[in-house]
């Protein structure tokens, strides 16, 4: 057995891997009435810089070391249990003790939840009727390896390296135009590596680099003020934030390029009249920045299958796409016969990974087809509960929490068109560019995401800049409506996105091309 | 959970230690002890589920360290945690790990120093959640859920519809949320303040949603508690309730309607629109909607706001702040004028000295120091927890809004005799940035039409999007109700002891038309 280390660093998982794999596997025969048991270690190590006005704010350098175990157990009944820990360096000598502990909990809230289970279930009778076995679907049991792509290792970044980079650029920034009044930069570099055991015997070991970097820029006019925030990001080394990332469908800008052109934009749009909301429909081209959001909010969350079957039904929201099992809109049209999108974690940046946190290989999840509604995102669990194929969309943002069903990257599919030909076409209209936020009505049939910036389109030319823009429409009505799919296809990164309870903030990737449909133009109120 | 004792003795043992390092100008040891533990509740009646769906703990201990660095160019801060090891050695980890990561910032002063308020609230916590068992989580989960199921059951409205259509359980029923019970205790020293102090916490709290979803019909039903004998399910029973008072809902069209905003909608328009808009941080980097107002009259003479975390039986109560120094009361807008803000010692400092203050606050910082106290600096994780690894930030605590008037719902249904009762909004967002003022969000359940002064039809689910100023909206207030509930929206660490609050106008938009005809 290697040596286990004296501190928390990814190699960690190495020394740890084949007592965690024993813990797991006997899990059954240990506990009698286990029917199956998982367990995730995660080991990272994350450096971070920040500043603010060109001066220096913060700094760190650290690893975290963390357990999250799920057990699914009950005489009569099955139900799921669940333990999380944060751990540390002191936790190592007695690391199996801690995780055995850990299991012990988890089995017993199984255990108690299946009885009540079975409780319940006999007093309501009809209404108790849905209380149902916890069931995965079965999938082939993997023992894996995966490594983590970087150029510059961001374990051998130095940190104060770092830190004057990050205060350059924040300098860079300020000295763009006297009327930023504030800018925040920041970057953040790691290196994770994730141990999934299950009872079934399945051992993946599983590495991501990422980096990201981040801007925040106030602008004030005498006419006018402009906040804007955007992040750049990859599943790469250092890199990604000083030289930037060129690939097929990422243009990542370098940080210092990224973020003062952020600034320029706030400047600009400090000086630009608001936008007037129009009371109609109007004709709109998002660019592939802004439909990222798009395809995040209106063709990602609805198509997580968790939503659908309601569990998120005080939370994050349920789906349009599916009222009950035997009323859904798989087959039906959901929008124009030019759109198709897809969610597919073998696409680069942050939604990338080969394997999710169940142990399911990662694949393609087509949603939409030509305008027609194809299927959802799972976990095994709602997968057995629509007895369909895993699809392995499981991911939990840290190992001590719950794994939920998420979007890896989800994608409008590119069409054929010349985005200037999608342009060019309009007579009167308006082009949306860049998101900024959304919100979002709780089955996603609704939506209204403002824009970084909105221009007037007049006889195919790109006219009058305006700030405080967006759009607003029904999700359904605004895909029906598309009649134009540029060829641009692009992905971006998002940096945080929500679910769970406790809420989870989880680095997603999203994406798609040049988009034209209708919609209401909103302004400031 | 590790003992209080444990955390004193480690806060106590790491200062002594770190004042004897020679490079070390000042420093600063925060030892805490977290568990969150919820029992998160799925059950659909059409839908196979597990009716408990996650009884679940996350844990941790640790204990972060920071320090000023003496540097010929000039001090220099930084911030070392180290998790699970609260021995001399976890002290030495954390302080290397500082060490390496300081940086020069121009705009620290020093570590928080003593403040000339006196810490007046202590052994608050309750004991016995503290020894939360595996099977007190699973039970509380249940408990919920079958208060709800009880509510169901016995609805004469929907067996008489189960009796001619479809059975009971095709209608729908969905009831979803969770008891969340957390439990935080900490311990700091300083070599700025006289001694070690400790604080521990506890906070029982029950969210839940139901809908009989054929009928488009949603209800809420929550409660925050400090007692764990206070939770009784009480949170399924009314979440199921209201969603029976649903059924039958319609729909409205576009237009300006004088409202009331329920104490769930007050809530997410202060914690995602007003609350960050109300401190030291967000006049200083400019993102304020209040910016340059202080002192002047930001909404209606009614509108008081307070934060106070020193209030004994209050849910966000806490003994003392992440920066060792006092909680109390801070008074933000007082019969409608901005009359303080929300700081921590950073971010007062900071404010204290910056060139550009009288600009940013609208008046010089000298001249109103008690606007600027800093009594919430808080190391919250957003959704509970006392971090020991990242530096405070601003946080409110227990959040007050009050009118002049002692109102009841009844006297605002005469203010607002036609209009709309809004009790649950989603998704609430500053849509064009914080500064702008602007928002949106859409009525999600809960709500009601108002005619002739009395609550009539219920408004279907998801039909409605609010678009409109919260400027618009602090200054078209016309009524505040005197009776007040505590409330906690997803993710959100502060509790709003929330009113009723009638609107003269707000901008409603009718959507989702379609899927009346799916």
């Amino acid at each position: 057995m290697p040596t286990i280390p004296k501190v928390i660093t990814t190699d960690l998982v190495e020394a740890i891997k084949n007592t965690v794999v024993e813990l797991t596997a006997e899990a059954p025969d240990t506990y009698k009435l286990c029917r199956y048991a998982d367990l995730r270690i995660e080991v990272t190590e994350e450096k971070h810089a920040g500043s603010e006005n060109g001066t220096s704010k913060y700094a760190s350098e650290d690893s975290q070391f963390a357990c999250g175990i799920r057990v699914l157990a009950g005489d009569g009944a099955i139900a799921p249990g669940y333990f999380g820990q944060v751990l540390g360096k002191a936790d190592l000598p007695r690391l199996a003790q801690t995780l055995a502990s850990g299991l012990q909990h988890a089995y017993q809230r199984a255990v108690l939840n299946a009885r009540e289970k079975i409780r319940i279930r006999d007093k309501y009778k009809d209404l108790g009727a849905a209380l149902s076995d916890t069931r995965l679907a079965s999938v082939e049991v993997h023992r894996d390896t995966v490594k983590a792509e970087y150029a510059i290792d961001p374990r051998r970044v130095c940190l104060d390296d770092m830190v004057r980079y990050v205060t350059e650029v924040s300098r860079a920034v300020q000295d763009v135009d006297e009327q930023l009044k504030y800018n925040a930069v920041s970057a953040v570099t790691l290196v994770t590596r994730e141990l999934f055991t299950s009872s079934e015997g399945a051992c993946i070991d599983q590495s991501f680099a990422l980096t990201t970097g981040t801007a925040y820029v106030v602008a004030v006019s005498e006419t006018g003020d402009q906040e804007l925030s955007d992040a750049i990001g990859h599943q790469r080394g250092w890199e990604v934030v000083t030289e930037g990332v060129v690939e097929e469908h990422i243009r990542n800008l370098d940080l210092l390029t990224f973020s003062t052109n952020l600034a320029r934009d706030a400047v600009k749009l400090a000086h630009a009249p608001p936008l007037r909301s129009s009371d109609k429909d109007v004709v709109v081209i998002t660019d592939p920045h802004f439909n990222a959001l798009l395809a995040h909010e209106i063709i990602g969350h609805p198509t997580e299958l968790d939503r659908a079957l309601k569990m998120e039904t005080a939370y994050a929201g349920r789906s349009w796409l599916l009222r009950a099992l035997n009323d859904t809109m798989v087959g039906k049209a959901v929008a124009s016969p030019l759109v198709s999108a897809y969610s597919d974690p073998s696409l680069p940046g942050f939604g990338h990974y080969k394997y999710d946190h169940e142990g399911t290989p990662g694949r393609k999840v087509v949603h939409i087809e030509k305008g027609l509604f194809k299927g959802f995102m799972n976990n095994r669990q709602t997968a057995a509960i629509l007895n369909v194929p895993p699809n392995g969309s499981c991911m939990a943002t840290e190992a001590h929490l719950v794994p939920l069903v998420r979007m890896s990257t989800t994608v409008f599919a590119a069409g054929a068109r010349a985005p200037e030909d999608i342009i060019r076409e309009v007579d009167k209209g308006y082009y949306v560019v860049g998101h900024r936020i959304p919100s979002i009505a709780e089955s996603r049939e609704n939506f209204r995401i403002s824009a970084q910036k909105v221009y007037e389109i007049r006889n195919g030319q790109i006219g009058q800049l305006y700030r405080g823009g967006g759009i607003m429409a029904d999700t359904k009505t605004f895909l029906m409506k598309v009649d134009a799919m540029g060829r641009d296809f692009r992905l971006f990164p998002i940096p945080n996105c929500g679910k769970g309870q406790p809420m989870q903030g989880r680095r997603l990737g999203n994406g798609g091309p040049t988009i034209r449909s209708r919609a209401h133009l909103t302004g400031p109120a | 959970m590790v003992s209080l004792a444990t955390l004193k003795r480690t806060a106590e043992e790491g200062l002594r230690y770190l004042r004897r390092q020679k490079d070390i100008q000042e420093a600063e040891v925060f030892v805490a002890s977290n568990a969150g533990l919820t029992a998160r509740v799925n059950y659909t009646s059409h839908i196979p589920c597990n009716g408990v769906e996650e009884p679940k703990s996350t844990s941790s201990h640790g204990l972060g360290v920071r320090a000023v660095f003496q540097d010929p160019k000039g001090p220099r801060t930084g911030l070392g945690s180290e998790a699970g090891d609260l021995s001399l050695n976890g002290v030495k980890a954390a302080l290397e790990k500082a060490r390496r990561s300081a940086v020069q910032d121009p705009d620290f002063t020093t570590l928080p120093c003593p403040s000339p308020e006196r810490r007046t609230l202590t052994k608050y916590h309750d004991p016995s959640a503290m020894d939360l068992k595996d099977a007190d989580l699973v039970h509380a989960g249940w408990r919920v859920l079958t208060r709800a199921l009880d509510e169901f059951a016995k609805a004469g409205s929907l067996r008489a519809l189960a009796k001619t259509g479809p059975k009971l359980r095709e209608m729908g029923f969905i009831v979803g949320g969770d008891v969340t019970v957390l439990l935080e205790r900490m311990a700091i020293g300083s070599t700025r303040l006289p001694k070690v102090q400790t604080d521990e916490s506890t906070l029982i709290a029950s969210f839940v949603t139901a809908m009989v979803e054929r009928e488009g019909a949603k209800g809420t039903g929550y409660g925050c508690h400090t007692r764990l004998s206070a939770m009784r399910g009480d949170a399924g029973a009314e979440a199921a309730r209201n969603a029976l008072s649903a059924v039958g809902g319609v729909r409205i069209k576009d237009g300006e309607y004088a409202v009331i905003l329920g104490p769930q909608p007050v809530t997410e328009l202060m914690s995602n629109l007003i609350l960050p808009s109300l401190t030291v941080a967000s006049f200083y980097d400019c993102s304020s909607a209040f910016h340059g107002q202080l002192g002047r009259q930001v909404a209606h003479d009614d509108l008081t706001i307070y934060d106070h975390g020193a209030l004994p039986g209050h849910m966000g109560s806490k003994g003392i702040t992440c920066e060792g120094l006092p909680t109390g009361r801070t008074d933000l807008i007082k019969n409608g004028k901005l009359v303080g803000l929300l700081s921590s010692f950073y971010e007062t400092e900071r404010m204290m000295r910056d060139h550009a203050s009288k600009e940013k606050l609208g008046v010089p910082p000298e001249d109103c120091p008690e606007a600027l106290v800093p009594r919430n600096g808080f190391r919250f994780a957003g959704g509970g927890g006392r971090r020991f690894d990242m530096a405070p930030s601003v946080a409110p605590t227990n959040v007050f809004i009050e009118g002049r008037e002692k109102k009841t719902r009844e006297d605002l249904l005469q203010q607002v005799p036609n209009g709309v009762y809004i009790g649950r909004i989603w998704y609430t967002y500053p849509i064009n940035g914080l500064r702008t003022g602007d928002f949106t969000a859409t009525v999600v359940g809960d709500s009601y039409m108002i005619k002739d002064g009395k609550l009539t039809a219920p408004i279907k689910a998801n039909v409605v999007r609010i678009n409109d100023n919260i400027h618009q909206v602090l200054r078209n207030i016309v009524g505040i109700t005197s009776k007040s509930r505590g409330t906690i929206i997803w993710a959100a660490d502060e509790v709003v002891y929330a009113p009723e609050i009638a609107v003269a106008r707000l901008r409603l938009t009718e959507i989702a038309g379609f899927m009346d005809a799916h």
